[in-house]
């Protein structure tokens, strides 16, 4: 992938993740985040990962964020409604922030192994392939543990939205 | 057979509770708490039966993420008996949890209450077993997932709602945290199983930033597993506003777990022998800090269950004590001692406070008030909780101290050891106060009939009796139990901590 396409996607994937937070209103907040995964697809396409690039878009853009705007929509939030931050919370909220940004130069600053080019894939991977015979054959009991948890995701979901019957 | 087997009996146990709710059990669920307890106790019998050699030969796929050593066979044992005791206390609370869950029938929407215990008790036996990155990263959000829906579960009442949310949200930043952590290890080392990840760290030669960074990153996660200072701000909150039962498994389950990952953790980054001093010098300024923090903060209060979440972040700070003295081989023994003393004083109090609470309708010190007169065997059995949570002589708590001072001093901590002796002294204030309470203040309950006694059945009663002898018993002849955890827990836990680096003792 040129540079350059390299750049602009990353660009974008971070200004709309800014939006996110930034925008007044919840329904363009969750439309910049869809933009924003879907510049992250695009990054993991350019490193020959199709599979995860393919499902950031399906799950996260497609399915996850469409239930989200259905429920921004029937709660029918208002922008307006949103309380004001205090001064102080904002400005500690953005300190923490860049004190984390500047560590992290330091630390990729030490790391010169970051810097390190990987050589490019010879042959095409079926990556596909290689998740599923992966997910089943090696990481077999993390797999049924997820299965174990999204259970209790599920059991959590009905007990914490059962309506309310009197 | 092999331990593998103890998390898929303890899911299908779970799995089987919430078929039965669904569709045999049709009036009261207490059945279904009493086959939980049934269930989890044959498991409890079981794991000592199991075959912990590891597999020859073929080995199965599982085992670059599942260990089966004595440390996490030691607490797999103990995430079983915390969620018996935590569904015990769970029958005596159903009532509460009725009135403030939404439900067609009189006892609808108490099923999953007792179901959900189960399914966290495997996520939690897991963790005590994962020794790969993934399989922490899957055990320990099973674990907090359940947690969640657990804490929010009385959602009628607005604070277990407020408290759902704020562990919800400070969870989700601490699991952040930690994939964080996880993805800079895999950076350095290629490797997410620990055993891999030492051997790279061993021979590790470039720059410490990434690796302290990576340390960094994972501590903040699991010091708010385990109520470590600075990162401790959800608990008082949570504790308070989550359903007793909960608030007990928080303190008691998650914590312990938090603590097995986090030696497993501390093992593996303390092969990267240029970092050793510097991750030590860490261990004991969150060390000094949860211990100041907890103790001083828990002065003040005047509801019980928020005294106890300091209490809670006070004991991990005696525990850190252990960790920051790892480089003492008997630290691992100490660590499993005091949890296991631990288990039953906190236990304890939150069943007494539960059994109080339900009769007197508060959970304030107040509302222990001439307990003595009300219910004598209760205030005996609450006496000996705070009596050994504070640390006194012939309990166990003052056994776990103790050892955790030992290894302390062997270890040259001065700072932690003189810090620890003063917030002991700290603890006699406000332990003792809730015994002044139901000793020395006169009957001023509310509910109209001072002097009545408080009923409490049949279960609650052994279960309490039976705690109140495991705190007496390791208090007074320790030494089977220390026999004990010497050849099972610890061997492993023994050197936990820094068999491999023993050069880098901080002086």
């Amino acid at each position: 992938m040129p540079p350059l396409l390299f750049w602009t996607f990353a660009a974008l994937m971070l200004i709309f993740g800014i939006s996110v937070i930034a925008q007044p209103n919840p329904v363009s907040s969750a439309l910049s985040l869809v933009v924003s995964f879907i510049a992250l697809a695009v990054l993991f396409v350019s490193l020959d990962a199709f599979f995860i690039g393919i499902i950031q878009i399906l799950v996260y853009a497609g399915a996850v964020m469409v239930l989200f705007l259905f429920i921004i929509m029937l709660l029918d939030l208002r922008s307006g409604q949103r309380k004001k931050a205090h001064a102080v919370t904002v400005a500690g909220g953005i300190l923490i922030a860049l004190i984390f940004v500047a560590e992290l130069g330091q630390v990729l600053h030490a790391f010169p192994e970051g810097n390190r080019t990987a050589p490019a894939l010879g042959a095409p991977v079926q990556d596909v392939q290689s998740v599923g015979h992966v997910l089943f054959t090696s990481y077999n009991l993390p797999f049924q543990i997820v299965a174990v948890l999204i259970l209790v995701a599920t059991i959590g979901v009905v007990v914490l939205s059962k309506k309310e019957l009197d | 057979m092999s331990p593998i087997y103890l998390e898929a009996a303890v899911v299908v146990l779970g799995v089987f509770l919430l078929a039965l709710e669904m569709f045999v059990v049709q009036g009261e669920k207490k059945i279904l708490a009493w086959l939980g307890i049934a269930g989890l106790g044959i498991v409890l019998a079981a794991s000592f039966f199991v075959d912990q050699t590891a597999p020859t030969g073929a080995v199965p796929s599982y085992h670059a993420f599942y260990s089966t050593d004595s440390l996490a066979m030691f607490f797999k044992r103990f995430a079983l008996v915390t969620t018996i005791i935590v569904l015990v206390m769970s029958v005596d609370y159903l009532g509460v949890v009725r009135k403030f869950t939404p439900g067609a029938t009189a006892h609808g929407g108490l099923g999953e209450f007792l179901a959900l215990p189960v399914l966290t008790c495997a996520g939690l036996m897991w963790m005590a077993s994962a020794v790969d990155f993934v399989m922490i990263f899957v055990s320990l959000e099973l674990v907090t997932i359940s947690f969640y829906v657990l804490v929010s579960y009385t959602r009628r009442n607005a604070a277990s709602l407020e408290a759902g949310v704020k562990y919800l949200i400070l969870g989700a930043l601490s699991t952040g945290f930690f994939v964080y952590g996880i993805t800079w290890v895999f950076g350095l080392t290629g490797q997410t199983n620990l055993e891999q990840v030492s051997a790279v760290f061993a021979a590790y030669q470039g720059s410490t930033a990434p690796l302290l960074f990576a340390f960094v990153l994972l501590v903040i996660a699991l010091g708010f597993k385990i109520a470590a200072v600075p990162f401790q701000i959800w608990v008082p909150d949570v504790y308070q506003g989550a359903p007793t039962p909960v608030a007990a498994f928080l303190s008691v389950g998650s914590k312990a777990a938090g603590f097995v990952v986090f030696i497993r953790v501390l093992r593996t980054f303390f092969h990267a022998t240029a970092i050793a001093h510097k991750i030590d010098l860490l261990l004991v300024a969150v060390a000094a800090c949860t211990l100041v923090y907890g103790n001083l903060a828990a002065l003040p209060q005047n509801n019980l269950k928020r005294l106890l979440a300091y209490s809670s972040i006070a004991h991990a700070g005696y525990l850190l004590i252990a960790v920051a003295s790892s480089a003492d081989p008997a630290s691992g023994g100490a660590i499993a001692f005091y949890l296991a003393a631990y288990l039953p004083m906190t236990l304890l109090s939150f069943l007494v406070m539960i059994v109080v609470a339900n009769y007197s309708a508060g959970d304030d010190i107040a509302d222990f008030n001439g307990l003595s007169k009300r219910s004598p065997f209760l205030a005996f059995a609450m006496l000996i909780a705070m009596v050994s949570l504070a640390g006194l002589p012939f309990t166990a708590g003052f056994f776990g101290k103790f050892l955790v001072f030992t290894v302390a001093i062997a270890q040259h901590q001065t700072l932690l050891v003189i810090l620890g002796i003063i917030t002991v002294a700290c603890g006699f204030y406000y332990y003792l106060r809730v015994v002044k309470a139901m000793y020395f203040e006169p009957d001023t309950t509310p509910s109209g009939q001072p002097g009545g006694q408080i009923p409490v059945g049949l279960l609650t009663r052994v279960t309490i009796a039976v705690l109140i002898a495991a705190i007496l018993v390791l208090g007074i002849y320790p030494k089977p139990a220390l026999g004990l955890l010497g050849s099972a827990a610890p061997q492993e836990a023994a050197g936990v901590l820094r068999s491999v680096s023993p050069q880098v003792v901080l002086r």
